[in-house]
């Protein structure tokens, strides 16, 4: 490809509580009705424990938003499906949305490539597996050799749809759905394939990731354990953390020729991207690696931050992280752009998140409406232009997203409208 | 369990793991690679009938079965 392709988006999937896919999405994105609960997905809660000595009150639970009904289109085998992982089931599902949507059947299948953004996605399966087989090892299923493995993911998509490019998983932590989509990019502007899809895999939380989050201090909500419509507010000023949403993205990559060609319809354009790392392990986010990222991203889109409509930032609720990321936002001149927070509404995807939030940007861009931030009551910077209590009709040309991992990952990604 | 029996479980099973046998009329001289079932797909369907038998059997026992009924055959003898 020339130097001076434009790379476009073409083809979009998305799966999540808010709904399975784009226009359900966006619409419940627009409602911002409560999705979040107790959650009940087995795996999700600890076994009971009993009350202790002094009667510590019930075991705490777990708040999130899941995904109601997952359906699986029909040309996917039941075989296939019988062993696949609740994380995989919802993959491949979504990716079906993304592969019909940008006619991919008209590509050659070894042009195409595939990156699935997340590490140990699917760990409530493997809980479940544990505890199922932990008397009774002889028995053990001969697929969990295969399917304990993320890259399981990576077979069961090319096993239905015809991707013979180079294909795998990468890990970036929170940023991974993001980090998928910068990889995906470099694979089309190398010249490596023609078209590459960039997935945010579903990250399957079971009770033991969601105690150590808890006990990070990542994760909340001690205040509203007992009001889970109220427990995830990014931005706010009772925000104790994040809250877990199931969902998972798919974003088509490639160049505008190549979509043009093909007749394929063209979502918008990624003008900019930045992937940096703090050189930092720790959960901490990093004021001057995120503010790295938008100059990076700004400059390469050749925009200044007054060019920016919107801002979809990575938001997650966490107290350090969130003044963090609007002191960068400040510092970066985007206090001008409407903001929202992507993760109020579905909570909080992890190795989805980037991925799944480009793809509300791309979505609430077409439809001219931006959603609210739900449980937004006082912001910690009221200097931004929050959109708070309802969507709002608005035209948006351009926009920024970012995403944050653990582990000093940051990325941020600016697109246009075509 | 007679042998009956357990060709009945591991029929049961074989029908799980391959949603397209599901109306086939099973019998002894059935064998699972004729019918479509990859080496992973035989190993899950022995395995299943196994644990649902709860019988404690290597699987190189099953090495030299030839056919359905064979793999019914040994299970029953290892009881």
């Amino acid at each position: 490809m020339s130097a001076l392709s434009s790379i476009v988006v073409s083809g979009i999937g998305v799966t999540a509580s808010a709904g399975q896919n784009k226009e359900a999405f966006l619409a419940g994105l627009l409602s911002g009705e409560n999705l979040f609960g107790i959650m009940q997905r087995e795996g999700r809660q600890a076994p009971e424990t009993p009350p202790s000595e002094d009667e510590t009150p019930l075991q705490e639970k777990y708040l999130g938003a899941e995904i109601s009904k997952l359906s699986v289109p029909d040309s996917i085998p039941k075989s296939l499906l019988r062993t696949a992982s609740w994380s995989s089931q919802v993959t491949v599902s979504t990716l079906h949305e993304a592969w019909n949507d940008s006619r991919l059947d008209e590509v050659a299948s070894e042009r195409i490539g595939l990156v699935i953004g997340g590490s140990n996605v699917q760990q409530r399966e493997l809980v479940n597996v544990h505890d199922k087989y932990r008397d009774k090892p002889q028995f053990l299923r001969p697929t969990y050799a295969m399917s304990f493995m993320d890259s399981d993911a990576v077979g069961v998509c090319t096993e239905v749809f015809p991707i013979r490019g180079p294909s795998y998983t990468l890990g970036g932590a929170s940023a991974s759905g993001q980090v998928a989509v910068i990889q995906a990019i470099n694979a089309v502007r190398s010249g490596q394939v023609d078209v590459c899809i960039a997935i945010g895999s579903m990250m399957d939380l079971s009770y033991w990731e969601c105690r150590g989050f808890r006990t990070l201090g990542a994760m909340g909500s001690e205040k509203f354990a007992f009001s889970p419509e109220l427990a995830c507010r990014p931005f706010d000023l009772d925000h104790d953390g994040f809250i877990f949403g199931e969902a998972c993205g798919v974003i088509v990559i490639e160049t505008k020729e190549h979509a043009r060609k093909r007749g394929a319809d063209i979502y918008a354009e990624i003008k900019g991207w930045s992937h940096i790392m703090d050189g930092n392990r720790n959960p901490n986010p990093s004021l001057e690696g995120e503010k790295t990222v938008v100059t990076n991203s700004l400059r390469m889109a050749n925009m200044t931050a007054s060019d920016i409509h919107y801002v979809n930032p990575h938001g997650t609720a966490s107290i350090v992280g969130d003044e963090t990321e609007l002191s960068v936002l400040k510092q970066s001149g985007l206090e001008h752009a409407y903001i929202n927070a992507t993760k109020s509404i579905i909570g909080h995807g992890l190795s989805a998140a980037g991925t799944v939030e480009l793809i509300a940007t791309i979505l609430q861009m077409k439809a001219g409406r931006i959603h609210r931030t739900r449980n937004l009551t006082t912001p910690i910077d009221m200097d931004f232009n929050w959109v708070r209590e309802k969507s709002i009709q608005q035209t948006i040309s351009t926009a920024i997203s970012l995403s944050m991992g653990f582990g000093g990952v940051n990325t941020a990604v600016c697109i246009e409208q075509c | 369990m007679n042998v009956n029996e357990i060709f009945d479980v591991i029929v049961k099973n074989t029908r799980e793991v391959v949603p397209a046998l599901e109306s086939h009329n099973f019998d002894f001289e059935d064998s699972l690679k004729e019918l479509g079932a990859n080496s992973v797909d035989r190993s899950e369907i022995i395995m299943m009938s196994l644990e649902s038998l709860e019988l404690n059997v290597a699987m190189i026992h099953f090495a030299r079965a030839e056919n359905m009924g064979d793999l019914a055959t040994i299970m029953h003898d290892k009881q």
